[in-house]
């Protein structure tokens, strides 16, 4: 923990990123700002609980958006006053927010101890089961949303200006990103992959596998609701079209084309998702080689199979392959790229 | 089959640790334990013999709670934990080494031997470090240093080569300093040179350590305990003193003979 | 400790590529040296939603953007109504054609989009087309990309009840865009948001059903009636405007029975139904795959259908008797935004002719996304929807000479109309929402013995709120909402008689 430890390159890479990203307002237009930055944090964050689970846990979920979704209508049902639909409990919403949070950890507590005694494919199945019962729970309960779900949804007044809804998906990023690489190295973060490696093992060591199974999912919903909260912010309104298994499924090809096992993954994916999604069709000409916004889901899917085949590990996969061929003969050149964002910004 | 009967061999005690009654395993239709009694005193050390299949591991894993048998009573210190969660052990006491090694192949050797240390003490929890981590992994070093592997406390189980694996199981068996110890063939797959060293290190240990000890190497085996127990086919076959056992004719055709030509 | 590095290393080489990226980015379009995204940090979040006016002020600035209309619209190429996105952007752009002296850019397809067109020297410049997969999130996200990036100033658009609800709360937030609806059916996107940029030239879900409580029950005798809908916004509203107006005019529902969408086994649903020897009539607002195989569970069920007990909304069409058999002859649907086509006035004959003059094919939905005559898709709602919300962009635009800079002035202009269009007037309600005539009809065997639909009434000067039944203070339509009460409508008694294709008047 001294001064020379804290000089890692990592740091230094990060905090200069972290510097970028806070001048990018400055920087960039308002709609890559807004739209493409903000989205970027606020998917990176949810994808992150899904490389936190699969890295450390071994866990793969599909139901994390729909932690995402849980929290989202939670704080609508709790903040929103005299909507159309739901609870419509006309909180503070900063009370909301903590309601919202409350209920999306209690939930994910629920179905994490219901799936705290499978693994590998049968977990990834039942988190695929929670995905669609938790679209049909909001589809069909009226009382909390029904299939209009509910609109409307103001966020407090301090994250009024968009800029600073930004900010705060990039303040929480760095949080989650920081406190995930962080917990890998406290004690929860060693016994779940100790979990990970070898369950046997820890349960003869005196450890309640269930149990930190259990509340590591719960730690993922904690996260996944406070990504919820500042989605549901951005968007002013969610149905149960919004958790369908559709938007479950692009986060997880979110965390895999960022590499799942990498928490820069998460964030990588989400950006390069985000981007496809909005700049693919501008290209010139990427109409007349078929690519129309009606086959974007293709052209992700070809995306996906593409980075799959070239590095299992995602993108930051490749990025640290490439890194280490390049390093390996001039390891000591850490100025070069240093100079690149600077120079560039 | 034989004029040494299990049942006496084993001594009416007075301080037992371990006490198995008519323990039975079946896996499907194969009876991998028909019917065990075994007691075992304070600071014994003992000695498990057999055939590769002869129910050994499948003994420990009851003992240590992996499985819970199908029938029968295990007791651990006078209290009945046949029914007992193996996570529970550690509180006991109780610490194993299993044959197959099963070490944390993503976490490094310092981290490894810690989890079992956090383990043992009920530190399971905590989201982030603090100075109690610190003395832990002090404590996860001199036991790395003991079982000498202070040079590589940084490196991640997977990495290790089989000796070292095995070092590391006995290490995180030896962390939490238990006074029951289950070794499942500790000493398979080493060098003659860390046979010795492993003798050596066992025979350090507190006396009123109690030791189960499952060994296919003779010298290992005979070096280190006092009462050797020999199993075949799920049942006891023999018991007795380490020179009992080896002039014992029956022993050799049932064990050392199957060993030899294996 | 590699690990590490290696993570390192990659955080640095995101840092740089980003770095880049937005170097490109903020290079293109606008050149944004007032940092437009830090513009709104001192101001108080007054509707506290995103894209707020200071947002667009500063590009606005910068590109003149008020000398231009820039307008986006707002279709769905993905999802259940994906196929009609040509229909759609053709639809307003028959409109620009039409009436604003536009040509289209391609005479196969609408989504090539048109140019040249002018509204007292102001130019309307299509800068983008939005592609919807019939959910809120993805619609708001591409009105985002059409106003936010693209910096589009009016919005043509969205096609879908939800859609609609999210992009008026969208145009609330933002008070400087113009949103014209496309054909969206949610009642609330009116009568709840109020947004006072939010126009919508056609009616909502309910006010198709106008008019048939009226013909059933004091004409064909119904007294009660069984309601089966599809369980969501649109099932909901069309069934309520068919609840309303039959209670309304003193008839009762018995039951309710709502299937989730894309169910495909009905027989469950069926069987919460009364029998025929329960009830006078049954009522079916199910759609898509749902109308033949819930149709067909009820003749498993229950027996034969019969035209003269059985009524629906748009979607019961003469192909269900392919399956179904002539018995059906003589069921009541509801309207949907045109006049069936059995109805032909010169207004109509010249709006078919303009399309089929603008281009040579359009690949619309009806035709199976086949090239086809441009009346064909012409003459179907979803095109027309689009094209009274063209036309009333041209007219609002006229109205103000052209002059859009004043937002307030040209949302007035726009509220105020009172549109001429070939399938009947409409102006607005004070929730800009469309006071319609709806044109109910029957279906009809005739003299090849094939079933057909024919216009039996035109019922004018439909409004969305049945005389008090639905208002700003009431909920949305739900499973149990409306209740069933009678009550005066101002359109009982008014039905324009239709006599082959004639309307009586
Ligand atoms: N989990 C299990 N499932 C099925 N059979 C098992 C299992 N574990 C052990 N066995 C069987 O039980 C018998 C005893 O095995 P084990 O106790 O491992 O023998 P040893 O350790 O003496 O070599 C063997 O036949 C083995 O195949
Ligand atoms: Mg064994």
């Amino acid at each position: 923990m001294t001064a020379r430890r804290l000089l890692t390159r990592g740091n230094i890479g990060l905090a200069l990123l972290v510097v970028v990203l806070l001048a990018m307002p400055n920087l960039a237009s308002a709609f890559f700002v807004n739209f493409v930055l903000t989205q970027t944090m606020m998917l990176g964050v949810a994808a992150a609980t899904i490389v936190f689970l699969a890295r450390y846990g071994g866990m793969v979920s599909l139901a994390q958006f729909l932690l995402v979704g849980v929290a989202g209508f939670m704080f609508g049902n709790a903040a929103v006053e005299g909507g159309a639909r739901g609870l419509n409990l006309g909180m503070n919403p900063w009370l909301a927010v903590v309601f919202a949070i409350v209920i999306t950890t209690a939930v994910a507590f629920v179905l994490g101890a219901l799936a705290s005694r499978t693994t590998g494919l049968y977990f990834l199945m039942l988190t695929l089961v929670y995905a669609v019962i938790g679209f049909f729970v909001f589809a069909q309960i009226v009382e909390l949303s029904g299939p209009g779900g509910i609109t409307s949804i103001q966020r407090p007044d301090l994250m009024g200006p968009p800029v600073r809804l930004y900010y705060a998906g990039l303040v929480l990023s760095v949080l989650v990103y920081l406190g995930f690489k962080a917990l890998g190295r406290a004690t929860f973060g060693l016994t779940l992959q100790g979990v990970r490696d070898d369950p046997i093992r820890m349960a003869s060591l005196g450890y309640n596998v269930p149990m930190h199974r259990t509340l590591a999912f719960t730690l993922a919903g904690f996260v996944a609701g406070l990504s919820g909260v500042l989605h549901v912010w951005w968007n002013g309104q969610i149905d149960p079209a919004s958790i369908a298994i559709g938007p479950s499924l692009i986060l997880l090809i979110m965390a895999v084309i960022g590499g799942i096992s990498y928490f820069e993954g998460a964030w990588l994916g989400a950006f390069v998702y985000v981007l496809a999604f909005t700049y693919l069709r501008d290209l010139p000409l990427i109409d007349q080689i078929g690519i129309t916004e009606a086959r974007f889901n293709t052209v992700i899917g070809a995306v996906v199979l593409l980075i799959m085949v070239l590095s299992p590990e995602g993108l930051a996969g490749i990025a640290a392959r490439v890194w280490r061929r390049v390093n390996k003969p001039a390891s000591a050149a850490p100025t070069a790229p240093a100079g690149g964002p600077s120079s560039a910004a | 089959m034989t004029q040494t009967t299990p049942a006496p061999a084993v001594p009416a005690i007075a301080d037992p640790v371990i006490q198995v009654r008519s323990v039975v395993v079946a896996f499907g239709g194969l009876l991998a334990l028909k019917g065990i009694d075994l007691d075992v005193t304070r600071g014994e050390r003992l000695a498990i013999l057999g055939p590769n299949g002869a129910g050994k591991t499948t003994l420990f894993n009851v003992i240590a709670g992996d499985i819970t048998p199908t029938d029968g009573t295990v007791a651990i210190k006078g209290r009945d934990c046949t029914f007992l969660p193996s996570r529970h052990r550690p509180r006991l006491g109780m610490a194993r080494t299993y044959q197959k090694a099963r070490s944390f192949d993503g976490l490094t050797i310092r981290e490894n031997i810690y989890l079992a240390l956090a383990g043992h003490r009920g530190r399971h929890w905590p989201l982030w470090r603090s100075p109690v981590d610190r003395r832990l992994d002090e404590e996860a070093t001199e036991v790395a240093e003991s079982v000498w592997l202070g040079d590589h406390l940084d490196t991640a189980a997977g990495e290790l080569a089989h000796g070292q694996k095995r070092q590391l199981e006995l290490g995180m068996a030896i962390a939490t300093q238990p006074d029951v110890m289950l070794l499942d063939e500790p000493a398979s797959g080493l060098s003659r040179g860390e046979r010795e060293r492993l003798v050596e290190l066992l025979d350090s240990l507190a006396g009123e350590v109690t030791l189960l000890l499952i060994e296919h190497d003779m010298e290992v085996a005979f070096s280190l305990s006092q009462r050797v127990v020999v199993m075949a086919d799920g049942a006891m076959v023999t018991a007795g003193t380490p020179e009992q056992i080896q002039s014992d004719p029956d022993v050799h055709e049932i064990y050392l003979g199957v060993e030899a030509s294996s | 400790m590699t690990g590490l590095r290696r993570r390192a290393t990659f955080a640095l080489s995101l840092a740089t590529g980003l770095a880049l990226l937005t170097a490109g980015c903020g290079g293109d379009g606008d050149d944004t040296a007032g940092l437009p995204a830090e513009e709104n940090v001192d101001e108080p979040a007054d509707a506290g939603d995103d894209g707020d006016d200071g947002d667009e002020e500063a590009p606005d600035a910068s590109t003149g953007d008020d000398s231009t209309v820039r307008l986006g619209i707002l279709g769905q190429c993905e999802g259940p109504f994906g196929g009609f996105h040509e229909d759609v952007v053709g639809g307003t752009a028959l409109a620009m054609v039409n009436h604003a002296g536009a040509t289209v850019n391609s005479t196969t397809s609408a989504l090539d989009g048109f140019s040249g067109a002018e509204v007292a020297g102001t130019p309307i410049e299509l800068v983008g087309i939005g592609c919807g997969d019939d959910t809120p999130d993805r619609i708001l996200q591409e009105v985002r990309r059409l106003v936010e990036q693209l910096d589009a100033n009016v919005i043509i658009g969205p096609l879908s009840g939800d859609e609609g609800l999210a992009i008026a709360e969208y145009a609330k937030a933002n008070p400087e865009l113009t949103v014209l609806a496309g054909i969206s059916g949610s009642q609330e996107q009116t009568l709840h948001v109020q947004a006072p940029n939010y126009f919508r030239f056609y009616g909502d879900g309910a006010i198709w059903n106008a008019g048939l409580g009226d013909i059933l029950h004091n004409q064909e005798g119904w007294d009660t009636v069984a309601v089966i809908a599809d369980d969501y916004s649109f099932g909901h509203t069309s069934a309520g405007g068919f609840i309303a107006d039959f209670c309304a005019v003193g008839g009762d529902v018995t039951h309710r029975v709502f299937p989730p969408l894309g169910t495909t086994d009905y027989s469950s649903y069926i069987a919460q139904l009364p029998d025929p020897d329960e009830v006078d009539g049954y009522f079916w607002a199910v759609g898509g795959t749902g109308t033949q195989a819930s149709l067909e569970a009820f003749v498993n069920a229950k027996g034969d259908l019969t035209g003269d007990q059985h009524a629906g909304n748009l979607f019961f069409n003469p192909d269900l008797a392919q399956a179904l058999g002539t018995d059906i002859a003589g069921a009541y649907i509801g309207g949907f935004a045109t006049l069936p086509g059995d109805v032909q006035t010169p207004a109509i004959e010249e709006y078919l002719a303009s399309a089929d003059d603008t281009w040579e094919t359009l690949p619309g939905s009806l035709s199976g996304n086949e090239p086809a005559p441009p009346s064909v898709a012409a003459a179907f709602g979803f095109f027309y929807g689009y094209y009274t919300a063209g036309v009333a962009l041209v007219e609002g635009l006229a109205a103000v000479d052209g002059d859009i800079s004043d937002k307030d002035a040209l949302h007035a202009a726009i509220g105020g109309l009172t549109l001429e269009l070939p399938y009947g007037d409409i102006s607005l309600d004070e929730n800009r929402s469309g006071i319609v005539d709806v044109g109910l009809s029957q279906l009809a065997v005739n003299d090849d013995g094939e079933i057909v639909q024919e216009t039996v009434a035109i019922v004018p000067g439909v409004d969305q709120t049945f005389g008090g039944t639905f208002s700003p203070d009431t909920p949305s339509p739900s499973r149990d909402f409306p209740e069933c009460e009678e009550r005066d409508l101002p359109w009982e008694g008014n039905a324009i008689p239709v006599v082959d294709g004639v309307p009586q008047q």
